[in-house]
């Protein structure tokens, strides 16, 4: 449940401001749009609606339907992007622009597919085994592959026909032209566009049902690989062997160790840290010499870097993707991070380098996300402690009001940023919320606006001691933040709240009310790996969540289709 | 510009034999384009958005209408009897609305209704999460109604063309077209791909123009089916979701038949296109350039009678770092500073000179595209919006709203008006009576009873 922030405690009664956000990952649950969120019975069960793809689970799907890594859907329009992630089922919506561009998209990449006849049919040779015969294969096997399940005798009798229409056709008229064109409908199809689980015929319970081994085959591999499911998903889904949790677990325990796993990994966290917000970061080059926009990409490398290896390769902990005291580096970034690296680097390559234990710890003290919650000339206590609170914690916190003119303090010469930042602080209209972020974002003053180490500023020693109140669990004093991100891994405000990340990205859905037992479940499992991410991602496939759904009421007026 | 190469003659493949056909015969094979080739030129409307409010404080243009020394607007001193300025006139709606200040001008701007309820924007520029979420935009945005109204009669190549430079990401920030409540229209923002979806008519052979239309036809008429039997299978939420997907097909193939007009002044443009660097910052600029040059063509070959132009998006941060004070940190940033910071404030005037530079830029454009005794402008009116009134208030009162073109004589230009208060929707109203598609009102009725005075 939400914990709202004791109010009395910051009101200040002069201004009448206090701080109404919410604590703790419950904080999110407002308002999501989910149809049929009843009350389940015994199961917890909230439906998730259909989704779309997005440009990054199309670019895959092509990449392992077609060998298309031409990344087409690139130019599409962006998705719709709330609560932090971009894959939200309830906002993806569509326009006729994107129907226009899915359908050149298509014309494109069938027309490069049918460039190399053999891959798309290797087993089939239109000259010697008949046209025919190799088209009518070539729809049954793409056709269960691009909708991720057999078509049904209608579908393929579709395909058929406009196999043969381009085939009859004066100006078409090759063999490769019919099948261009039944990969361009293809693409263009719901079935292929859209993913939709209506769940099997027999219920487990009420009205509630589980999945089908099709159905389940696409939710593991766009779930744990944004992308379609491969050659022993499609095996396991013919034979009907996705249907118990033993069997899903046993599917996803091999999934997240595949290479394909990188993709997501890589993908929640460029959108769960906010990453793309490096992407124009700007400095003072007055303030900062040493900032270069080359310094985006690097700073943006070893996070991501970082992340792969701990979790792919490495043990896969919270705890050490908070704290580890090493990074991943190439020359020019060390030199950038100077003697905060114990290792020497040369050459443009990315390697495990051993950082400063005193000074650096995991994901929270590197440069990039240093410098991305800074200003353009100094260090920001207050986007760094947002940005803690927010991403790690999950706590919400208000807008200032909305005729406050906000603006970082003048750069002065005789006061570090902390104690400028203090003075703004004490104002009892802005105390109420800074009080919860600033002093977190003081732990952080030794980084300077582009992440850099300091030990001290304008001829002051850095004092980085910040109080952290109002939490769960991490009430108190740290100095600086190797100290801080040592109890950040310990707090279970901050599992729970990576968890209920992941639970949103993964299901494509705020965490609703109704989500309770799933949320719990998700966090004993996370807790009895020691905090292990891939385990939680397992974990993700065994929830009341994923393995269930209501069974689909018929539409009110039930008009047949199409007119 | 060059001028588009017609070809006299063209070989194709008739009955087993080549043959060539002369341009009336291939006049009948094609399908009639919706322009018109005889009587008055169609009417067309612009809207052109920037953010994050304006200088309201010399914003204004002097009584003599003579805008030639004024501090932003100078550059539009040719056009000043083609120009109404607009003080006085507020968005009401928006302060009935949930919704933060750029959130609430940016929905209501085009729809004069209040944002929807909903979970899926927090409040204010929280990165992930806010006590209080928002909904999308809650109606249809006026662009759109016209639009589909326009489209009963005549169908254009595209229904409406929404042109963005470096708009982004789609939130509720970024959105002001709305097909419907809860639909957001995407701008098109990469200049590279609009020349081929608009122009590459123009510069194809008629023979490969039918095959793909031919083709097109053939792929969707399959999708389409395909929807049909896919849908029967949804809930009720989801299968509106696919109606509106599987209505955007049905237009699609709708307007697969028309092709380019060749008109006297529809011609190639060759605009500089910024190939893939057209998202950088640095290349705002150029990637508006090209987006204009190409919008004004669009207009001028009557691929569609209404647009828009989004400038970047409300909330913009686009560093302004190519006018003369090379401008570092971001507009919006810029603009939260208070009116007594004389730094800021001779930064916005830059910021918001350039703009005004940028929409002379348009205007000249359109007004030396001649058809028959007037102009393209004259035909049109553009309406330049912004989601604020001034940027470190957020105050939504006394937009700077400005119009140009008469759009066929309907609007009295060369005035200055001071609404004094009128809410915006009555601007609305006017928009549409202007297009000769009347409502009595737009959105929320009670901001929006009839047209604004002193407009026509």
């Amino acid at each position: 449940m939400p914990r709202w922030i004791n109010f009395a405690v910051f009101l200040c009664t002069a201004l009448g401001l206090g701080c109404t956000g919410s604590i703790g990952p419950g904080g999110r649950s407002g308002g999501e749009d989910v149809v049929n969120d009843g009350i389940a019975k015994g199961l917890c069960v909230v439906d998730t609606p259909i989704r779309r793809l997005t440009r990054f689970e199309y670019n895959n799907t092509v990449r392992d339907l077609l060998g298309d890594t031409t990344k087409p859907a690139d130019g599409l329009p962006p998705e719709e992007e709330v609560a932090g992630f971009n894959n939200q089922a309830a906002a993806l919506t569509t326009s006729d622009l994107l129907v226009e561009q899915y359908m050149k998209v298509a014309e494109d990449v069938s027309g490069r597919a049918v460039q190399n006849m053999s891959a798309l049919m290797p087993d089939c040779d239109p000259e010697l085994d008949g046209e025919e015969l190799c088209a009518s294969g070539f729809i049954e096997d793409f056709g269960r592959r691009a909708f991720r399940r057999p078509l049904s005798s209608t579908e393929a009798a579709r395909f058929k026909t406009l196999f043969d229409w381009a085939v009859a056709d004066a100006d078409l008229g090759r063999f490769e032209d019919g099948i261009r064109l039944v990969i361009e409908a293809a693409l263009q199809s719901p079935s292929f566009l859209y993913r939709a689980e209506r769940g099997s015929e027999t219920p487990v319970e009420g009205d509630i049902v589980p999945f089908t081994s099709w159905e389940m085959a696409t939710k593991l591999s766009y779930m744990l690989w944004n992308t379609m499911p491969d050659a022993e998903l499609f095996a396991a889904a013919a034979a009907d062997e996705l249907e118990t949790e033993e069997q899903i677990a046993a599917q996803a325990r091999r999934m997240v160790e595949d290479e394909k796993a990188r993709d997501l990994i890589g993908n929640f966290h460029t959108q769960w840290l906010l990453l793309s917000h490096l992407d124009s970061v700007t400095k003072d080059s007055g303030v900062y010499p040493d900032f270069r926009a080359g310094l985006r990409a690097l700073w943006k490398q070893e996070i991501q870097e970082f992340v792969e290896h701990v979790i792919v390769e490495g043990d896969g902990t919270l705890a050490t993707l908070l704290t580890a005291d090493f990074s991943f580096m190439n020359e020019e970034l060390a030199d950038f991070y100077g003697e905060d690296v114990l290792d020497s680097v040369t050459g443009s390559e990315f390697q495990r380098v051993q950082v400063d234990p005193t000074r650096r710890a995991g994901l929270l003290s590197t440069a990039g996300l240093m410098a991305t919650h800074a200003n353009l000339n100094q260090s920001s206590p207050v986007f760094r402690g947002k940005f803690v609170r927010e991403q790690l914690m999950c706590d919400t916190l208000p807008l200032p009001p909305n005729d406050l003119v906000l603006v970082p303090p003048e750069l002065d010469p005789n006061k570090t940023t902390k104690e400028q930042f203090e003075e703004i602080g004490a104002n009892p209209s802005c105390a109420g919320c800074h009080s919860l972020m600033n002093p977190i974002g003081f732990i952080f003053e030794h980084y300077d606006g582009i992440g850099q180490w300091r030990d001290e500023q304008n001829g002051k020693a850095i004092d980085a001691v910040g109080e952290v109140v109002q939490t769960e669990d991490i009430d108190g004093s740290y100095d600086g933040a190797v100290e801080l991100a040592e109890a950040l891994a310990e707090s279970s405000q901050v599992r729970e709240c990576v968890a209920s990340q992941w639970f949103r990205f993964a299901y494509n859905r705020t965490v609703t009310q109704d989500d309770s037992c799933s949320i719990e479940q998700l966090n004993q499992t996370f807790a009895e790996s020691g905090y292990d991410i891939k385990a939680l991602l397992v974990g993700l496939t065994q929830t009341n969540a994923f393995l269930y759904r209501r069974a689909v009421e018929p539409a009110p007026s039930e008009t047949g289709g199409a007119q | 510009m060059k001028k588009l190469n017609r070809r006299a003659m063209l070989k194709g493949t008739l009955f087993g034999g080549t043959v060539a056909i002369g341009l009336p015969m291939l006049d009948a094979m094609l399908p009639r384009t919706s322009a018109a080739q005889a009587g008055a030129p169609p009417k067309r409307i612009v809207f052109w958005f920037t953010a994050n409010g304006t200088r309201q404080d010399i914003w204004s243009p002097p009584a003599s209408m003579d805008l030639s020394g004024h501090p932003l607007h100078s550059s539009l001193s040719p056009f000043s009897q083609k120009l109404i300025f607009l003080d006085g006139v507020d968005q009401d709606v928006a302060y009935d609305s949930i919704g933060d200040g750029h959130q609430t001008g940016m929905a209501c701007v085009l729809t004069n209704s209040e944002i929807l309820p909903g979970g899926l924007f927090c409040e204010g520029s929280c990165d992930s999460g806010n006590a209080r979420y928002v909904g999308w935009g809650g109606g249809q945005s006026v662009d759109q109604y016209l639009a589909d109204e326009i489209q009963k009669e005549t169908v254009t190549k595209f229904k409406s063309l929404e042109l963005g430079v470096q708009v982004r990401s789609s939130t509720i920030w970024s959105r002001m077209s709305y097909s419907a409540p809860d639909k957001p229209v995407p701008p098109r923002e990469d200049p590279n791909a609009n020349f081929t979806d608009f122009f590459s008519d123009l510069d194809s052979d008629p023979f490969a123009l039918r095959l793909i239309q031919r083709r097109r036809k053939s792929v969707l008429d399959a999708v389409m089916d395909d929807h049909a039997a896919f849908e029967r299978k949804l809930g009720y939420e989801d299968k509106q979701k696919l109606e509106k997907h599987l209505q955007s097909i049905r237009d699609l193939e709708r307007r697969l038949e028309v092709t380019t007009a060749f008109g006297e002044a529809c011609t190639l443009p060759t605009p500089d296109l910024p190939g893939g660097s057209y998202e950088q910052n640095d290349m705002y600029p150029a990637t508006g350039r090209a987006q204009m040059d190409m919008l004004a063509m669009a207009l001028a070959c009557d691929l569609t009678r209404v647009a828009s132009l989004q400038w970047s998006r409300s909330v913009s941060n686009v560093r302004f770092n190519w006018v003369p004070q090379r401008l570092d940190e971001g507009h919006h940033g810029l603009s939260h500073f208070g009116d007594d910071n004389q730094d800021s404030q001779a930064d916005l005037l830059e910021i918001n000179k350039w703009y005004s530079e940028q929409f002379a830029y348009l205007l000249g454009l359109m007004d030396s595209v001649q058809e028959g005794e007037s102009t393209l402008l004259d035909n049109t009116v553009v309406v330049w919006v912004n989601e604020l009134g001034k940027g470190n208030s957020h105050t939504r009162r006394d937009i700077p709203f400005m119009l140009a073109g008469s759009c066929g004589g309907h609007f009295r230009t060369g005035q200055h008006i001071d609404a004094g208060g009128e809410p915006h929707g009555k601007l609305l109203v006017s928009l549409t009576h202007a297009m000769g598609k009347p409502v009595n009102t737009f959105g929320e009725p009670q901001y929006s009873q009839g047209p604004l005075g002193g407009l026509t």
